[in-house]
């Protein structure tokens, strides 16, 4: 378990922003650091039907939501994009 | 005795060349600081200035715009105005006076450069006077600053921002560092001159001046339009150098310096002049809106200057400049209000009803894009969480600009980063253009860490003042709202009825 950047950007934001995970976070929680740092400081909530999915950045394909961050071959710095997605 | 017209004798002082015979011209010139297009010593003879002056004439034209605004600063009682000045405006003039005056600075070791390393001696006498008005315009601004120093200690930042490694700082470094001062004379002279003098100093200098003037602070106005009066003259500097290189089939090498600063100084001028023209001056007070100073003095009579030398708008110019005019200012006001700790002014939001919906007429689509960002800030002040204006995790800085790594917010969310991975580092960049910059000459910019990049390298103190320290800001020196959350006070009542 080791700290790992990010450059995350949240849907809504106006810019990406730097997020530090940890290697074992699953894609749910990178996406759960995400929530909690930006939603209410820069965005709204998200839809109470919705899920917060991680894709590489500008991919299309979300990443599994169980997917730990050190079996996701990310590139140190890597952008990924956290977007709601339908339950 | 009775003294010659300058007309008799000019040409021959402006002319001023010898044939080097203790050194050769190379060890005289070094291509490298000089000209490394390998121009004709005969064709930098034909360096023709359009503004033509002597020394005497110099000084004494410049002392009579010296006389002239010092004696309007003199006229007004400066401190009880700055005392009982708008918020804003307050935010204005910190930013400025901290930004500005160390690239003056700096323009003065470039000029002198110019001077040294110019092939033209045309070039080099107009050299020698541009670094005298730098000379001055650091002089003057640094002085009208330190005015308010009693009063605010913003305006240390005059004196101190370039002895800081303030993120602000970092990123104007960079720009000027780039277009300025590590280029041979001829490249410094076409980006800085032409690029960043013609195509932007009116923007800061001259429509902020009317701003200015509107708003009643006639000192800063008349301040500023001296300023100006020198750019217009040195910045001629780049016109004659462009039609030699030109004539001597440098266009595609003019081109691309062009390209390269008219975007490196854009980012700059967006982020101060646009947030600046747009939040910081009061509603009533407002001229224009960048978008529209924009379309006066770079759409118009920049292009026009472009043009009649020959060149073509930058390749970028519609698909990223022209978007860029509508948005990128508006983000990076965002972050400057969010991130207000890490400047050294006390930002206004400038996003209350009545300017929230001149943001609208001037920018269509501000409302359902950056007014949801300030929809959610004022929402947090109206429930008292003051701290949720503040946000946790550090913005991603773009590795060119070193400004925000921004785009379009809300419902239209679109943002981009344009990534290069090199020897084992991806670097990330706000637009395709400043990706393009670096990819031309990736060993010139690879070294470089933005103050994101620091943070990740543990460079930066651990802590939650690390950050801070690391810019020398202590406590009291670190930005707050400017109107103490008060603006966000007209959405309550609204909310109410």
């Amino acid at each position: 378990m080791s700290s790992f950047p990010l450059v995350c950007n949240y849907e809504g934001d106006y810019g990406l922003k730097l997020l530090l995970v940890d290697t074992a976070d699953t894609m749910d929680a990178v996406a759960d650091q995400a929530r909690k740092a930006l939603v209410g400081v820069v965005v709204k909530a998200p839809r109470p039907t919705a899920v917060l999915r991680v894709r590489r950045h500008g991919d299309r394909i979300p990443l599994p939501r169980s997917l730990k961050v050190a079996d996701a071959n990310f590139f140190p710095m890597e952008a990924v994009d956290i977007y709601q997605a339908d339950a | 005795m009775s003294l010659l017209n300058n007309s008799d004798w000019y040409d021959i002082a402006r002319q001023t060349n010898w044939t080097p015979r203790y050194v050769s011209e190379v060890e005289l010139f070094p291509p490298e600081l000089s000209d490394p297009y390998g121009i004709p010593a005969s064709e930098w003879s034909k360096f023709d200035e359009p503004y033509k002056v002597t020394y005497r004439d110099y000084v004494r034209t410049q002392r009579e715009k010296d006389v002239g605004a010092y004696s309007v600063k003199s006229a007004v009682d400066r401190v009880s105005f700055y005392k009982s000045a708008d918020p804003g405006w307050k935010a204005l003039l910190q930013l400025h006076f901290g930004a500005v005056p160390f690239v003056e600075y700096g323009s003065v070791s470039a000029f002198a450069r110019m001077t040294r390393f110019g092939r033209g001696p045309g070039m080099r006498n107009m050299a020698s006077f541009g670094s005298l008005d730098e000379i001055r315009h650091t002089q003057i601004q640094m002085y009208f600053g330190y005015e308010f120093l009693g009063t605010d200690a913003a305006f240390d930042w005059a004196q101190k921002a370039p002895n800081t490694d303030n993120w602000v700082v970092i990123s104007e470094r960079h720009a000027f560092d780039d277009v300025e001062h590590t280029r041979d004379a001829v490249s410094a002279a076409i980006m800085t001159n032409f690029s960043f003098e013609q195509g932007f100093t009116n923007l800061q200098f001259i429509a902020l001046s009317a701003d200015a003037k509107r708003y009643g602070d006639h000192s800063f106005s008349a301040m500023l339009q001296t300023v100006q009066s020198d750019e217009a003259r040195h910045a001629q500097i780049g016109e004659p150098l462009i039609e030699i290189m030109i004539n001597n089939g440098k266009i595609a090498e003019v081109q691309r310096l062009v390209d390269i600063s008219f975007w490196r100084v854009w980012k700059q001028f967006s982020a101060l002049s646009g947030v600046c023209m747009d939040y910081y001056t009061p509603l009533a007070k407002r001229e224009h809106s960048l978008k529209e100073f924009v379309d006066e003095f770079i759409c118009q009579q920049f292009l026009r200057n472009l043009r009649a030398l020959g060149l073509q708008k930058p390749w970028y110019w519609d698909e990223h400049f022209l978007p860029d005019v509508e948005t990128y200012h508006h983000a990076q006001h965002v972050g400057m209000y969010l991130y207000r700790k890490t400047g050294w002014w006390n930002p206004v939001a400038g996003a209350g009803p009545a300017e929230r919906e001149w943001l609208e007429k001037k920018y269509p689509g501000w409302n359902e894009t950056f007014g949801e960002v300030w929809d959610v800030i004022t929402d947090s002040i109206l429930k008292g969480h003051f701290e949720r204006t503040e946000p946790s995790v550090l913005p991603m800085l773009c590795n060119m600009s070193g400004l925000e790594l921004s785009g379009v917010p809300g419902k239209k969310w679109n943002v981009k980063s344009h990534h290069v991975d090199l020897n084992g580092r991806r670097y990330h960049f706000g637009s395709a253009v400043d990706k393009w910059i670096f990819e031309l000459e990736p060993s010139r910019y690879r070294g470089h860490l933005s103050l994101v990049d620091r943070f990740v390298a543990g460079l930066i103190p651990k802590g939650p003042d690390g950050v801070y320290e690391y810019m020398s800001m202590a406590p009291e020196e670190r930005g707050r709202c400017g109107q103490d959350y008060q603006w966000a006070e007209a959405f309550r009542n609204r909310k109410a009825a």
